[in-house]
């Protein structure tokens, strides 16, 4: 009997994650066609629309770059855990608890000069992101939990919190009967860089230069990704684990927090719960596709910011929202697979058909 | 506060306790082989548009089940082939699933929105049981969809912990390569798992349209697929203890829309923090316990197994 298994490759293929992403969207256009034409559209139409509208122009380009931001910096975050080998799923949380942060800030400051209130409530986001992160931080350093549930955990929780607070002490007096929070001063709005692209566009921009910087160039750096590799090595070089993994995680919430704060200042007119619509998640899928490299991260985030502004276009030709939705879920697991795919290749195994017994070396097994 | 209006919160305890419970024993079953899957919110959603687009066409409520079902196991199987064959990331191919299932879910279903249904699973009626004053109304005059979640959750104990299959389900999840090495197919085993496990989400999401609230909308679901995930950590992956953490989250839902009649003056927006809340705090119980005792968690879980890297 044989059968068809995955060898590692000695060389991952070059290109591999960039031709990954790319076979992702081919096939996410191959089955997008069928739903189109499922729901009655003419795909070429519809993709033509998508393009024009996510990349066909100045202002198609600044609405698409306002978009990659928040996907760029949740990216970044779930990239800066993700090179020590820990996983932060609660960018989408820290994300609102930067955005409490920055509108508390503006809700105090809201007679202060632009510059300064702006300064202090991206400050404040990046605070409420950090304290958020700061609970699965202690917990995994210092006790060893799994910090992929607890930052789960506290996405729910962090936007239940805002819902709260929208409902009750931040509710304006105006808005009558409906939860709405008060709208934000001119003073606390980001200024424009072109047509509808807002300064954040570069903020990020550098936020995530400074991080690729550190990541790639740095003692830090290194000692991170030692850290996350092997654990035991670290230590007998001196690095202390506990004070990496605090770090880490809190800058990794600081750093979805700042994506609240900009989107915000940047993109709102007042916090909403739904100020961050699955950017959270949708990080974790940008960082994965880059890899864990800040320098990955900017990349994808603007191919990911044109399919979703792509796909809120269609809208306007009666293309429901959830055609989008599976678009991007299908360039998810098709680069997913060319991602394996660059690291691994099928062969065709005829010998080990029988199962081994257990004389060979186990590595995964616990004493 | 009244009998009748207390005897509403506990027979809306039971049923959406019941709810969570067949969503979360899939997810422990999963996760007792091995694998971790974030999908359930997105596997929910897949049973939920099933069952009501096919009891829309069948009118026949055990049918539209039965596609749930298949439709949960199904796509929940994508999550397998992602992580079981290719060994990809759990975390992040279970993420992408439920954006799939919540995005495909929504395509499905939008011809459905707004239509009266076409089949419902009504209460069972037990008779004489059903008449006693309390356990009547609160366990006897159930959707069968409660019966369900309670005969899997002991078929499930039964053949995890009684069998020689479950033994294997469950080494799997301990340790990849001893199962491998006994003659076990560790791919086999955990896509099983994973499928079994999507299957219950998908007759989750049944309960949802077919039983507790009949109709289509989109997100429907609304995040109890994140409190299931949530409960098998809080029941320590053990079907009795979810069952009773079911029960408690269960209540916390049911409270949600009645403080106000209770003349209770706390935040109902509050009161949804707490599975949560909970179950973080019992993460943190289980790291500190087991520096003395073994961990509850399957040792394997998350870790992809590859032979030819033992």
């Amino acid at each position: 009997m044989s059968r068809l298994v995955l060898v590692r490759r000695e060389q991952v293929l070059r290109g591999g994650q960039p031709l990954a992403f790319g076979i992702g969207l081919m096939v996410a256009l191959v089955v997008g066609v069928f739903l189109l034409l499922g729901s009655g559209h003419d795909p070429l139409r519809i993709y033509e629309r998508m393009f024009e509208a996510s990349m066909g122009s100045p202002k198609a380009w600044s609405v698409t770059l306002n978009r990659a931001v928040p996907l760029g910096l949740a990216g970044l975050a779930v990239a800066v855990a993700g090179s020590m080998g820990l996983w932060n799923i609660g960018a989408e949380g820290q994300i609102m608890a930067g955005a409490m942060g920055a509108a508390w800030v503006a809700r105090v400051g809201g007679d202060w000069p632009a510059l300064m209130l702006i300064a202090a409530m991206l400050g404040a986001a990046i605070v409420g992101g950090a304290l958020l992160a700061l609970g699965p931080a202690v917990a995994r350093a210092h006790i060893g939990v799994n910090e992929i549930i607890t930052t789960l955990m506290l996405n729910e929780v962090a936007i239940r919190l805002l819902q709260w607070l929208i409902h009750g002490w931040w509710k304006d007096p105006e808005s009558q009967n409906f939860p709405l929070a008060s709208m934000l001063a001119d003073n606390a709005k980001l200024p424009t860089l072109f047509e509808r692209a807002h300064v954040g566009v570069v903020l990020a921009a550098l936020m995530i230069a400074i991080f690729g910087v550190a990541a790639s160039r740095t003692a830090w750096g290194y000692e991170l990704r030692v850290a996350g590799s092997a654990g035991a090595t670290a230590r007998y070089a001196g690095i202390s684990l506990e004070r990496k993994i605090l770090t880490v995680l809190v800058l990794s919430g600081g750093v979805a927090g700042f994506a609240g704060g900009i989107e915000l200042s940047g993109n709102s007119d007042r916090i909403t719960e739904n100020l961050s619509n699955g950017f959270g998640f949708a990080g974790i899928i940008v960082a994965a596709l880059a890899l864990m490299r800040p320098s990955g991260v900017a990349a994808v985030a603007v191919l990911f910011g044109a399919v979703q502004i792509g796909g809120q276009s269609i809208q306007t030709l009666g293309v429901s929202s959830s055609v989008s939705t599976v678009l991007q879920a299908l360039i998810l697991f098709g680069a997913i697979a060319a991602g394996v795919l660059s690291r691994y290749k099928v062969e065709l195994d005829v010998a080990d058909a029988q199962p081994l017994r257990p004389t060979r070396r186990e590595s995964d097994t616990t004493p | 506060m009244n009998e009748a209006s207390i005897i509403g919160l506990l027979e809306a305890t039971v049923s959406f306790g019941a709810l969570l419970y067949l969503a979360a024993l899939g997810e422990m079953i999963a996760e007792k082989s091995g694998i971790l899957n974030l999908g359930v919110e997105g596997m929910m959603a897949m049973g939920a548009v099933s069952g009501y687009v096919v009891a829309l066409q069948t009118n026949n409520p055990w049918v539209a089940l039965a596609a749930a079902v298949v439709a949960g196991a199904l796509i929940g199987s994508i999550h397998g082939f992602f992580t079981v064959v290719l060994g990809a990331e759990q975390v992040v191919s279970g993420l992408s699933l439920t954006i799939l299932g919540v995005g495909l879910a929504a395509y499905l279903g939008r011809g459905s929105v707004g239509r009266p249904p076409g089949a419902e699973l009504v209460p069972v009626d037990w008779g004489l049981l059903s008449d006693i004053p309390w356990a009547g109304p609160v366990l006897f005059t159930q959707s069968p969809f409660v019966y369900m979640a309670v005969v899997a959750g002991c078929l499930s104990w039964f053949i995890l912990w009684r069998t020689r299959l479950g033994l294997a389900v469950r080494a799997a999840g301990e340790s990849a390569s001893t199962t491998d090495a006994a003659g076990h197919s560790v791919a086999v085993i955990r896509m099983g798992a994973v499928a079994i496990g999507g299957g219950l989400a998908g007759a989750a999401g049944a309960y949802l349209t077919l039983s507790l609230t009949p109709q289509w909308q989109e997100g429907i679901v609304a995040g109890r697929g994140w409190i299931a995930v949530a409960l098998v950590i809080f029941g320590a992956w053990r079907p009795g203890r979810v069952a009773l953490g079911a029960l408690l989250f269960g209540l916390t839902l049911a409270l949600k829309t009645r403080l106000q009649t209770f003349g209770v003056e706390f935040s109902p927006i509050l009161l949804s923090m707490l599975p949560y809340v909970l179950t973080v705090g019992v993460l943190v119980v289980i790291s500190v316990r087991s520096r003395k005792r073994p961990s509850p968690a399957p040792a394997a879980l998350g870790v992809a197994y590859r032979r030819e890297e033992r």
